[in-house]
């Protein structure tokens, strides 16, 4: 474990070596919320609430979700590349769990993005426009516990579309229609409220429903007592069952590798 | 006519390069279509929710958005190289194009073409035209016809020149990815909406200072003719089709100032 959080300590300390690139991405994400905030502005028009859901509900829901979106982006490249250049081998030569150094690397960065990235963000949004407090403090810090199972979740995802580059050429591709998925289906483009029934339906069958919305109804306190915790029991849930998945094609694809010269 | 030839014997090859791995071509190809499908989805499925959005309904918010794609898949074919130039600068490829017997911005323009991202961006753009031409009660005659052509031109004229004027910033300092990233990529953003939902900043910003305005918003106003117009100069709807030539004139005194500067990053 503290092997693990190390990785995680270097990459955030990496990270803050190129400090332009975070202000980049600060303008970044406060130009995306910014533009989904004046579309529901336009959508709401006035009207106070549509089916309950009032625009700060709205507007909490994209600060939260888009927020964490943006900061929980990482390099998904990362094992093709390892492959394509061989380098992974060397991975398996050291006395660490490859699979565990990518989670911690990326929490690290994570990390690093929700302090130089997010909270920036969410500063800017609180003096741009209003939303919602939290129901209350216990219903916050819950809720930080359920965006970090929320992240494994997102991981997890990506981490088994990563094993295909196994067998592909290129996994850019599934990986960018990948997160299409992703960020329609977790409500980050468009918050579930608003989907048709059938869809939100759908969706309740899908990990997508446990990234950020999750979270973002009990911060709200759209969920409260044993709602949170069969919320959160999904999310472990999901957890084990794509950390299963992940580790089926992994060994799969470990054992298919084969890397030429040295 | 030689130019001709060999702009379309470039163009050509550049579609050879990435048709030698087919799938993966095509995957990346539907992939580009499908990323920039996500707004759209969200726009069509927002608008199920809600009527209109300040007063545009959902296929003239389609309409609207069809003609960035569709300038946008011109613009990737033509200025690719203009688009990735700080790479280019930083690799010292630009070299090359120095020595051989054609016009610098001729050779940029026509050398490399972002096939994938084109038809990506292409296919979506007459798809949303098709669907949403006939419903937004346009009457198509030759005016209109005409207009909508020039305005497309237009359009991509304005981007086209946004990215010389971009590149030539590169003669004139180290870093100017950033610039790029906030002023075209971030301001891009923005685009894809009636721009009167923004506050008066933005809208300023999107008139004068890039001019994102122009390639899409006073166009299809020109054509739709919705009320939110009231609140900007009719003049814009009618003049949209010229500014690209403006912008693009100036882009490129800029290049020729800019260019005179150039020093090489060595090999």
């Amino acid at each position: 474990m503290r092997t693990y959080l190390e990785f995680a300590i270097k990459k955030f300390q990496n990270k803050m070596t190129y400090r332009f690139d975070f202000f980049m991405e600060i303008v970044n994400t406060i130009i995306t919320i910014v533009v989904y905030l004046c579309i529901y502005k336009a959508l709401y028009g006035g009207t106070k609430d549509i089916d309950g859901i009032t625009y700060q509900m709205v507007a909490t829901n994209f600060v939260i979700s888009m927020g964490l979106s943006n900061a929980f982006k990482f390099n998904e490249m990362f094992l093709q590349d390892k492959i394509h250049d061989g380098t992974i081998t060397n991975e398996f030569l050291k006395p660490v769990n490859f699979t565990f150094r990518m989670l911690w690397e990326n929490i690290g960065e994570g990390a690093f993005k929700i302090v130089f990235n997010f909270i920036p963000a969410l500063i800017f949004t609180i003096f741009y426009t209003s939303f919602c407090p939290p129901k209350s403090i216990i219903n916050f810090l819950v809720m930080l516990v359920s965006i970090s199972l929320g992240y494994l979740i997102l991981w997890l995802i990506s981490f088994i579309v990563q094993t295909w580059s196994f067998w592909l050429f290129s996994v850019w591709g599934i990986i960018t229609i990948k997160n299409v998925f992703v960020n329609i289906l977790s409500g980050s483009l468009l918050p579930i409220w608003f989907m048709p029934d059938l869809l939100r339906k759908i969706i309740s069958f899908t990990p997508f429903e446990s990234i950020y919305f999750t979270p973002v109804r009990i911060y709200l306190g759209e969920l409260s007592g044993r709602d949170i915790l069969s919320g959160m029991a999904i999310q472990i849930l999901w957890i084990a069952v794509l950390a299963i998945v992940a580790n089926v094609f992994w060994k799969k694809g470990v054992k298919k590798l084969v890397v030429q010269g040295g | 006519m030689s130019e001709i030839r060999t702009a379309i014997q470039s163009l050509k090859m550049s579609f050879r390069t990435r048709m030698q791995y087919r799938v993966d071509a095509l995957v990346a190809a539907l992939a580009v279509f499908v990323r920039e499908s996500t707004n759209i989805i969200v726009i069509y499925l927002a608008l199920m929710k809600f009527q209109n959005m300040n007063g545009w309904n959902v296929s003239e918010m389609l309409f609207l958005y069809s003609i960035l794609f569709l300038t946008y898949a011109f613009v990737v074919s033509l200025f690719a190289d203009l688009r990735d130039f700080p790479r280019m600068i930083r690799e010292g490829r630009f070299d090359r194009l120095m020595v051989r017997p054609r016009g610098l911005l001729f050779q940029l323009i026509l050398s490399n073409a972002d096939v994938i991202a084109s038809v990506g961006h292409g296919t979506l753009g007459i798809l949303l035209f098709v669907y949403s031409a006939g419903k937004v009660g346009i009457e198509w005659n030759l005016t209109t016809i005409l207009y909508y052509i020039c305005a497309i031109i237009g359009g991509i004229l304005i981007q086209g020149g946004m990215f010389i004027f971009f590149s030539s910033l590169s003669f004139h300092f180290v870093e100017t990815n950033s610039l790029r990233e906030i002023f075209y990529w971030n301001m891009r953003k923005f685009a894809g909406y009636p721009i009167s939902i923004y506050s008066k900043l933005i809208q300023g910003l999107m008139i004068y200072v890039v001019p994102f305005a122009f390639v899409n918003y006073f166009p299809a106003q020109y054509l739709l003719r919705k009320e939110d117009m009231a609140n900007y100069n009719e003049v814009y709807m009618y003049i949209a089709p010229l500014v690209g030539v403006g912008i693009y004139s100036l882009a490129y005194v800029f290049w020729r100032i800019s260019i005179k500067r150039y020093k090489s990053t060595g090999n």
